[in-house]
């Protein structure tokens, strides 16, 4: 595997475009061609917690298993670092406390299994990245995972990411190539202009807990208007209560489904105006749903932007289906310039 | 030892803040410092040894010695090992980050026990724990990090070296071959486990030998960070070493300051202007007009004493103290009528306790303004009874009233100086016209009313000075109201009375 401009990053998170798009398998390969490569930088590994609603119920286990090398670094909570099976030298303890108990800072001496667990939000993301680069100033940081709805507004820990899609999306080329199309647009979104920004940002200061921010035209001035809702799902009326006519831009923090949507787009004002979120990986819409608002003329931007540098294709499913890669990876390639690596069969 | 103050006397007095203002770097060294230690009379030893060590450590602090900033990075880097030292105790397997833990504040140890100046001057003493460090550094490697390492045992290490082998043949081989070389890997990756759990056993035996070394080294490290920051703290403060006297001696406080309130006051721009006062055995009386500062007094006083007594340095020039028994404060102001009790009956149940708890011992009692809510007559009698009670003990008494109290045994006087009266008349009276007009709302004051008060304020002389038994209270209070512009009238009258009041008084 091909490292894809990946060597002179700093950080680097994996986000799948569905449950089950193989991230894990995406890191276990980046592990692998690290290694291959010959790169003396080290890696060093955590993951955003999840709210246990991936695979570790099912497992049991904290996250999925990886398997690393000597010399590279993680960051995982203390239950999932006693059920490794590399030889880990714990060289700090961070302080950062999880549910599977505190995050420790190691480092793999001998080839093995690992499992990874880290913190939630994303100033403990920031912290565990300080105390790694204590220790490894050079490393290249990974976040397993999509910043997490629980984690704050990007809080300026990742802007490169990997895409990770599989045959589990769909077994269809075109279908899959159009799921990674969208996935992509979603991850793209533009930046707010700098005066925007610069207002949402001090918004969000002043209220950490709003979830929705609206910037409407007043004679001239703008109207800041904030609301501070639990959820974002079944408040429509209390957001909708924001849009007027004058309505800019409306923020909102957290995760934005079809649902929000769709209970948004029943009130008319709901239109010519842009739609800001945190980062593109806030948005779980389908393709529908964005063809609505962009037929309202609501824009999507971001307060901070991503760059996918890499997409993986994992070809295997979970049922065991054929999958043919081939035909999957030219479909993915017609809707995408950014560089589509084919994982292949897990590697252990 | 005692104190006995509510939980609203206990915010007002300052501890919180004076405990706060108190940075301690590890977990050990907060703990001790919230523990709020009040020293025992009988502990006279003990608290002279701490005040001896903050002195002694002073100077060090004050020109941030290497070996002070060296200390004070090794405290900082310290982590709570209660968790641990526990576990240890009571035989529990420890985790890797358990052992990982104890290497480092092992480390910790080493370290402060190698800076020889600091540990005689603050008077503090580490065991020697490298035989215990060398069960977590089996090769002597001196690695900072820790995992079982495979010196520990034979087995270990024999295990070991058939799973890198292992590893590097699964790297080559195929991939159908893969499966099967996982699955032995697997079985040697469980019996490398188990030989990990037995050398985690072996190693909590040999750690429990050195129990008491370990809860010892952390019991100085809490010391020493407490000591140390006490002794930034006095010198941020420009705090004094208090002398310790004999229990009957008098407690003598010069210059004394309210860290708290002088920080609040700097803030505004104001100053704090420090009180002296000599405290007796028995009863002292602090009489001063209104807004001349006797709550400020008596919080100083309690505040300087009660810090002494728990091994700060007080924030004065010099402060003597001998040692209480039992410190109490007591504010009527404060607002305790919420279980909708009355105010009276409350404080006369907090007096009647005070009183009977001072039997046989010795306490700092400080009552300001006692049954202020009272009818005057009965309140004089209630507050001229307590002064002659405990005049006759061995406590201090110290108050601030309104009431004439009448010279008897074992009762001093203070008065605050407040405003001389030639700097009250050649105030002018405030002007009818410059009075706001605007009647304001509830709890609301013109700006020009607050500038007003503030000026008279300023003129406030709030240094006490001890009196004769037989001068008035200070008057004062109806000028006050003249300079802020009551009508007239009222003021014409309140004067006669005032006077006729004072006349039948004086024939009494």
């Amino acid at each position: 595997m091909e490292l894809a401009g990946l060597k002179n990053l700093q950080t680097l998170a994996i986000v799948g475009t569905s449950k089950n798009a193989g991230k894990t398998t995406c890191l276990n390969h980046i592990i692998a061609a690290w290694l291959d490569a010959g790169i003396a930088r080290p890696l060093a590994l955590t993951s955003i917690g999840r709210d246990g609603e991936d695979e570790d119920v099912v497992s049991g286990r904290a996250k999925p298993r990886i398997y690393v090398y000597a010399g590279t670094l993680l960051a995982t909570a203390e239950n999932a670092m006693r059920r490794a099976d590399a030889l880990l030298d714990v060289l700090a303890l961070s302080g950062v406390r999880t549910a599977f108990g505190e995050i420790v800072i190691c480092r793999a001496i001998s080839d093995g299994y690992i499992e990874l667990a880290g913190p939630s939000s994303a100033s403990d993301l920031l912290q565990i990245a300080k105390l790694l680069r204590e220790i490894a100033p050079d490393c290249l940081y990974i976040i397993d995972g999509a910043l997490s709805r629980r984690s704050q507004a990007g809080g300026g820990i990742t802007q490169n990411i990997i895409l990770a899609t599989s045959g589990e999306t769909s077994a269809i080329p075109s279908e899959l190539a159009e799921h990674l199309a969208h996935s992509l647009e979603l991850l793209s979104l533009p930046e707010l202009n700098r005066e925007q920004k610069a207002m949402l940002n001090e918004a969000i200061e002043q209220s950490p807990n709003a979830r929705v921010i609206s910037l409407a035209d007043q004679n001239g001035q703008t109207l800041i208007q904030k609301l501070m809702l639990p959820t974002l799902l079944g408040h429509s009326s209390e957001i909708a209560e924001l849009i007027s006519d004058n309505t800019q831009h409306l923020f909102l923090r957290g995760a934005i489904t079809d649902e929000v949507i769709n209970e948004l787009l029943k009130d008319k004002h709901f239109r010519h105006l842009t739609l800001a979120v945190e980062d593109g990986t806030r948005l779980f819409i389908n393709s529908r749903t964005l063809k609505r608002l962009k037929s309202r003329k609501i824009n999507c931007a971001v307060l901070h932007p991503l760059q996918v540098n890499l997409i993986c294709f994992n070809p295997s499913r979970s049922d065991g289906a054929p999958v043919d890669s081939t035909a999957m990876q030219a479909a993915l390639r017609k809707v995408t310039d950014i560089p589509v690596l084919d994982l292949g069969t897990a590697l252990v | 030892m005692s104190l006995f103050i509510s939980r609203e006397e206990e915010s007002k007095s300052g501890i919180r803040e004076v405990l706060d203002a108190c940075q301690c770097r590890s977990p050990q060294g907060v703990r001790l410092r919230n523990q709020r230690k009040i020293y025992r009379p009988n502990e006279r030893q003990a608290l002279q040894n701490e005040l001896d060590a903050i002195a002694g450590l002073i100077p060090l602090v004050a020109k941030k010695d290497s070996q002070v900033t060296e200390a004070q990075s090794q405290l900082m880097r310290l982590r709570e090992l209660q968790g641990t030292l526990s576990y240890l105790e009571k035989g529990k397997l420890l985790s890797d980050t358990n052992f990982f833990e104890l290497k480092s504040a092992m480390l910790i140890f080493s370290k402060l026990n190698a800076l020889e100046k600091l540990k005689q001057k603050a008077q503090i003493a580490f065991e020697d724990c490298t035989q215990a460090g060398e069960i977590l550094e089996p090769s002597g490697s001196k690695s900072p990090g820790f995992h079982i390492y495979s010196d520990y045992s034979d087995l270990l290490k024999e295990i070991r070296a058939e799973k890198r082998e292992l590893e590097r043949k699964i790297a080559k081989a195929k991939v159908a071959d893969r499966p099967n070389l996982m699955r032995q890997r697997s079985l040697l990756v469980s019996r490398e486990n188990n030989e990990e759990d037995r050398i985690r056993q072996e190693l909590g035996t040999a750690l429990q030998a050195h129990l008491r070394m370990l809860k010892a080294n952390a019991k100085a490290c809490a010391v020493l960070d407490f000591r140390l920051a006490k002794a930034e703290l006095a010198i941020k403060w420009n705090a004094c070493q208090p002398t310790l006297v004999a229990d009957n001696q008098p407690a003598d406080l010069k210059e004394a300051v309210h860290p708290i309130i002088a920080q609040k006051l700097e803030s505004q721009g104001s100053q704090f202007s420090p009180q002296s006062i000599r405290l007796e055995p028995g009863s002292t009386v602090i009489s001063g007009a209104n807004m001349a500062g006797k709550s400020v007094a008596l919080q100083t006083i309690f505040i300087n004493l009660l810090m002494t007594q728990m091994g700060y340095f007080p924030v004065c020039q010099v402060l003597s103290t001998p040692l209480f028994d039992f410190f109490t404060f007591d504010s009527s102001q404060s607002g305790e009528l919420n279980k909708g009790l009355s105010s009276f009956g409350l404080e006369s149940v907090k007096i009647r306790n005070h009183y009977r708890y001072s039997q046989g011992r010795r306490g700092l009692i400080i009552m300001d303004e006692p049954a202020r809510g009272t009818n005057p007559a009965e309140a004089r009698a209630i507050v001229q009874t307590l002064c002659e009670a405990y005049g006759l003990s061995a406590s201090m008494f110290l108050i601030a009233t309104h009431y004439q109290v009448h010279p008897a045994k074992g009762i001093r006087f203070y008065q605050i100086r407040g405003i001389r009266p030639e700097d009250l008349q050649q105030l002018p009276a405030w002007q009818a016209e410059s009075v706001p007009a605007k009647a304001q709302k509830d709890g609301d004051y013109a700006k020009e009313d607050l500038e007003r008060v503030r000026f008279i304020q300023n003129l406030m002389d709030y240094r006490l000075s001890e009196v004769s038994a037989h001068t008035d209270v200070p008057s004062g209070a109806i000028r006050v109201a003249e300079l802020l512009g009551m009508d007239e009238e009222l003021i014409r009258n309140m004067k006669t009375i005032w006077k006729k009041d004072k006349t039948i008084n004086g024939k009494s």
